[in-house]
Order: C-alpha cells, then sequence, then structure tokens
C-alpha cells in the first residue's frame, strides 16, 4: 500500500507537478527545475502559435464526435451482447474489446494503409475512425458494467405497461445504466484527446491533433510551450473528470456502475 | 364471449416443445390457476398471452382479436412479474403512474387513477417513497397497483405470492384476491403452489410438459384427479399398486395391491379404461386426511354391512403440527402409510402402538398407472 503511493507519487505526481512548475518558468530558455521566477510566457506563446492553435482545435473536434459515436455505438453494442443470446455472442465480446490488445501502433499502421488503398486522405475522417475504434472498449465495457444489474423483467414491465422498445431504453434502461454510460463517455473523451501513437499514422499535414503537433515540436524546436500545451491539454480531461464529478459524483461515476436503489 | 381464448397453442425451443397444443378460455371476472411443475409450460404460456413470446401455431385471441405478432405494448395485459419489477428510480406513485403516461392518458385522469390505485392497496402514505424503501409485502401491492391501472383486459400474475415468506403470504393471498374482485379483473394466476393456485383460482388447470392435464374447480381437482400425475402432485397421498378385481357393488370394485391387501376402491371410469390398452394397470391413492384412526380393540362388532377397508397397523411416527397431527403406519402387509388427524386436544398416539385404519371406498382414488 505505502510502496504503490510512493511509487505513484515519485513517477506520476511529481513529474505532473514538475510539468505544470515548468510551464511557469520566468526565464527565456529551458533551464534547472526549480524555476527562479515565474511568468505565463509559454501560455502567451502557446495561444499566440497558429501551429498549436489549431491542433488543440482539431483535437476537441475529433474528441467531441469520437465521444458521441463511440458512446451512441457502445451502448447499443453492449444492449445487444446484454440482452440477446446469438451464435457468436462471445467472439462479438471479444471483437469489441480487441483494441485493448492490439497495440496502438499496429492499429495506427494498419488504418493508414488501409484508408491509403481505399483512396482516403484527408486527416478528419482517418483520426475520427481511428479514434473510435481506440475508444470503443471503453464505451461497450462500461456500459456493459451498468445494464449487468438491471433485470431483463424490467425491460418488459415498461413494455407491457405500453412503451415500445425505444421508450423503454429512455425511461428504464438509460436512466439505470446512465453512470456506467456516462463513465464510457468520459474515458473516450480522454483517450480521444490524449492518443498519440494511433494519431501520428492518420494526421495529414494540415489535420493534427494537439498531442502530434507537441510530438513535431519537440522534435523542431523545443521550449516550454510543450510544457503550457500540456497543462492545456490536461486542464480539458481534469476539467472534464471535475464537471462530471460536480454533476454526479465521481464515487458513482468510477465504483457505482451499477444502479442501487 | 371470453375475454381470453387459446386455441391449440404451441411453442417450442428449437426441439423442446415447451406448450403443446394448450386451449383453454377464461370469461369476464374470473381467476384461472395455471398450475404445474416448474418447466411444464405454465410461464411460457403467460408469456405467451403478455405478448413476449410469440406461439409458433395456434391462436391467442383478447376480446374477440387475435394477437398474432402483436407486440406487449399493442396489448392491454396487466403484468404482475414474480420479483415484482418495480422501477428503482421511480417512486411508488411515478411507477403506478407510467403505464397511464405511456398509454397516453391525459395528467388530471392519471392523478386520479393514481390516487384511486393507492387507495385500494393502502399504500396512500407511502406515494413518495423509492420502491427499494419498502417491505416486500408493500412492493408487490405496488406492483399489482401499477399493473391494474391501465384497467387491462386480462392480469397475468407470475408466481405472485413465491417471493414472500409463509405468514405474510397467508395474509397477502386473502387480500390479493380481494383486490382482484374489488376490480373485477379477469385473471390468470401462474404457480407451481398448489395452496396459492387452489385459494386463488375459481378454476385451476394443472399441466405438465407442456399439456394440459386436468381443469376443473379447485375441489373437483382435489377430489377427482384424472390422472396420477395430478393425483400426486396435488396434496399428499398414499399410493398402491395393484390390480382391479371383481366388481363387489355399484361404482365399487376389489383391488388387489401388490403387497397382498385387498382395498375396496371406486371403479374406474370407463371412459379412462377405453382410451388404453385393455390390460390397463392402475393404482390408487388415499388422502392422509382421510384415513381414520381406531385404536385397535374392538374388532368385529360393529356393522359389517357398511363397504369399508379396515387394515392393522403400527405407529412408527407421530409428528404433531400444531393443529395437524401427522402419524407414520406401517401396515401389516408391509406398505407405510401417512395419516392425519386435527389435534384437538386429545391424547397423542405412542410410536409403537398398534391401531387399526380405516378409509371409505370413495375416499379411495383411482387412476390409470401410467398417466
Amino acid at each position: 500500500m505505502v510502496i504503490a503511493m510512493v511509487i505513484t507519487f515519485v513517477f506520476l505526481v511529481a513529474p505532473i507537478i514538475v510539468a505544470i512548475m515548468m510551464s511557469f518558468d520566468g526565464r527565456s530558455y529551458l533551464g534547472r527545475f526549480p524555476p527562479p521566477s515565474y511568468s505565463i510566457q509559454w501560455y502567451t506563446n502557446f495561444f499566440s502559435d497558429t501551429y498549436y492553435l489549431a491542433g488543440l482545435r482539431t483535437s476537441l473536434v475529433i474528441a467531441v464526435i469520437t465521444t458521441l459515436v463511440s458512446t451512441a455505438a457502445g451502448v447499443s453494442a453492449a444492449i445487444v451482447i446484454d440482452r440477446y443470446e446469438f451464435p457468436g455472442k462471445q467472439a462479438l465480446e471479444t471483437l469489441f474489446l480487441s483494441p485493448l490488445v492490439v497495440p496502438a501502433v499496429v492499429i495506427g499502421f494498419a488504418l493508414l494503409l488501409f484508408f491509403a488503398l481505399i483512396g482516403v486522405f484527408q486527416g478528419y475522417p482517418r483520426l475520427l475512425a481511428g479514434h473510435i475504434i481506440i475508444t470503443l472498449p471503453y464505451t461497450v465495457r462500461t456500459t456493459l458494467a451498468g445494464l449487468v444489474g438491471i433485470r431483463k423483467s424490467l425491460t418488459e414491465a415498461a413494455m407491457v405497461l405500453g412503451a415500445n422498445e425505444r421508450q423503454a431504453f429512455w425511461d428504464v434502461t438509460f436512466p439505470l445504466a446512465r453512470t456506467g454510460i456516462v463513465a464510457g463517455a468520459v474515458f473516450a473523451f480522454a483517450f480521444s484527446m490524449d492518443d498519440v501513437a494511433v494519431s501520428l499514422f492518420l494526421t495529414s499535414p494540415d489535420t493534427y491533433t494537439l498531442p502530434v503537433a507537441m510530438v513535431s515540436m519537440m522534435r523542431t524546436n523545443f521550449d516550454l510551450t510543450i510544457a503550457a500545451a500540456a497543462v492545456v491539454l490536461m486542464v480539458f480531461t481534469v476539467g472534464l473528470i471535475f464537471l462530471l464529478e460536480w454533476l454526479i459524483g465521481l464515487e458513482r461515476l468510477i465504483g457505482g456502475g451499477v444502479f442501487r436503489s | 364471449m371470453p375475454v381470453l381464448e387459446l386455441k391449440q397453442v404451441t411453442k417450442r425451443f428449437g426441439d423442446f416443445t415447451a406448450v403443446d397444443e394448450v386451449s383453454f378460455s377464461i370469461e369476464k371476472g374470473v381467476i384461472l390457476s395455471l398450475l404445474g411443475p416448474s418447466g411444464c409450460g405454465k410461464t411460457t404460456t403467460l408469456r405467451m398471452v403478455a405478448g413476449f413470446e410469440n406461439p409458433d401455431e395456434g391462436q391467442i385471441i383478447i376480446s374477440g382479436q387475435d394477437m398474432q405478432g402483436q407486440r406487449p405494448y399493442e396489448r392491454n395485459v396487466g403484468l404482475l412479474f414474480q420479483d415484482y419489477a418495480l422501477f428503482p428510480h421511480m417512486s411508488v406513485e411515478q411507477n403506478i403512474a407510467y403505464g397511464l403516461k405511456r398509454r397516453g392518458v391525459d395528467r388530471t385522469a392519471t392523478n386520479t387513477r393514481v390516487e384511486e390505485m393507492l387507495e385500494l392497496v393502502k399504500l396512500s402514505e407511502l406515494r413518495k417513497r423509492r420502491p427499494g424503501l419498502l417491505s416486500g409485502g408493500q412492493q408487490q401491492r405496488v406492483a399489482l397497483a401499477r399493473a391494474l391501472a391501465t384497467n387491462p383486459e386480462i392480469v397475468l400474475l407470475d408466481e405472485p405470492l413465491s417471493a414472500l415468506d409463509a405468514k405474510l403470504r397467508q395474509e397477502l393471498r386473502i387480500e390479493l384476491k380481494q383486490i382482484l374482485s374489488a376490480v373485477d379483473a379477469t385473471t390468470i394466476v401462474v404457480t407451481h403452489d398448489q395452496e396459492e393456485a387452489m385459494s386463488l383460482g375459481d378454476s385451476v388447470i394443472v399441466m405438465n410438459q407442456g399439456r394440459i392435464m386436468q381443469q376443473g374447480a379447485p375441489t373437483d381437482i382435489y377430489r377427482k384427479p384424472k390422472t396420477k400425475f395430478v393425483a400426486a402432485f396435488i396434496g399428499r397421498s398414499n399410493w398402491f399398486k395393484g390390480a382391479v378385481g371383481e366388481t363387489i357393488d355399484k361404482g365399487v370394485c376389489r383391488f388387489d395391491t401388490v403387497s397382498g391387501l385387498s382395498l375396496l376402491v371406486p371403479t374406474p371410469d370407463p371412459v379412462a379404461t377405453t382410451t388404453s390398452t385393455n390390460s390397463q394397470a392402475y393404482e390408487v391413492c388415499v388422502r392422509p386426511e382421510r384415513i381414520n384412526i381406531n385404536p385397535n380393540i374392538e374388532s368385529g362388532n360393529d356393522n359389517k354391512t357398511e363397504a369399508i377397508n379396515r387394515h392393522a397397523g403400527t405407529i412408527r411416527d407421530v409428528a404433531h403440527l400444531g393443529p395437524d397431527i401427522h402419524l407414520l403406519i406401517e401396515l401389516n402387509s408391509g406398505d407405510m402409510l401417512t395419516a392425519s388427524e386435527q389435534y384437538h386436544g386429545q391424547a397423542l398416539e405412542q410410536s409403537g402402538e398398534q391401531v387399526e385404519l380405516s378409509f371409505r371406498p370413495e375416499d379411495c382414488i383411482i387412476v390409470p398407472a401410467d398417466s
């Protein structure tokens, strides 16, 4: 327990603190930690740099669309897996989870070849497809966890009381599985915002995500704008989690996938 | 016109025939019990009436309308689920109002109806509660109110009392019957519990292996079972195997058991005999409460002209179950019988005591052995 906490602190929390502090460095060159003075110059840099801003914009657009599509598809798939018995059900479930097992680099490269083959060269569709694929396991998994506690008789009760399948879903299944579904959406957004490995293969010269922009800037002119960019990226993901914590409670989001009456 | 009619309904799951040419009908206001062991097809029958399953063959007709292909929400059927299936995220009130809302009833009418239903099931004070905070009995009443709110043409109860403990079950059974008759609901009760089936139902259908074994009033099913399955499934019974002998009197014949007893039993139903082979084997059963126990002192000095079965035996076990006493008796032939008598303060028989048993021929039930 103590060891785990120490490891978490040394390798996760400490580097983040260093990155945050360095992003406010007052020096104009890359110096030693800790910074002797503080300023917001790197943030000014970041927000006046069209290259980064274009990346941020693309990242946000891709993340929002990915979250919507991946959640809708993940929920549909999870409901089918949970509610119906059919041959190949196990195989389908495994298929939906397989992007977790296949290395992201392999997925990215395979998608690049595939899109070249069918003649898609624009960045947006390629990035979207890649991001939806890598986030699906999360939305399927968390929705499944949310559906497990919902008895089939509840849907049947709604139907015998006059609700059609769609109404039964929105009146009964969705409210009860909501925490699981929302958790999946949060993961989808976070993973989409943060992905480098798949995106690296799928960007086009004019369409790239913020993490990809950071990687390429690191190779060309390495300065602390990258630290500022990292903090901005973090703010979006952490901000989303705090927003949800405030809205429905993080405990229920993560621990309470199943509705408890 | 019957409210519900099933005509030759058959349902198969793969190679398994769950419901096999089942036909019956229910008139308005009647409570019908579907009784049988698990897997006998009673639940599948109920699910077909509700519209969750479609019959492979035959027709289900509700109020003169063929229900083929009609989805559950296109029928007006009330269903009380075994686990109640109350919506945990809605209050008692919202649960009851749900069906009305989905059936397009306007708000004022819905409120009046919810009020009525709350009063009917005596839960007005708990209207704002979530189902998770209610007791089992209260949950059941909410579920019943929800099922009855839309004024369904037919109400289906799936093992309505099985989730409750024994004492509560008794209370709720009476209450359930009162509520159902108060709204004059046409009802099917599906149950594996014979007490539940017989106390709730005006009529009982006994099912086994997807088929209807017998339909009749509860008393008829108990007193005149037509098959061994029905006789054994309903109530407790002592069984004798053997062969039918000569006719003794009008409607009474001899029955020689394999253990060597000679019993006087009712002559088997000729209809039952003609439907089977000539060398029909029979079995005879006697209900425990029909057996009289006499201390083994007097013998031969009372009126012997009355045809009655008298056999001597030894008491092997005495169980005092409150109002009843159950005796396990070994006859001199070796047959073990259970007899029960009411306890009214008498001295209890002792294990090892010699007794004489007597039971009248008309208290014996004779059925074909392989039925």
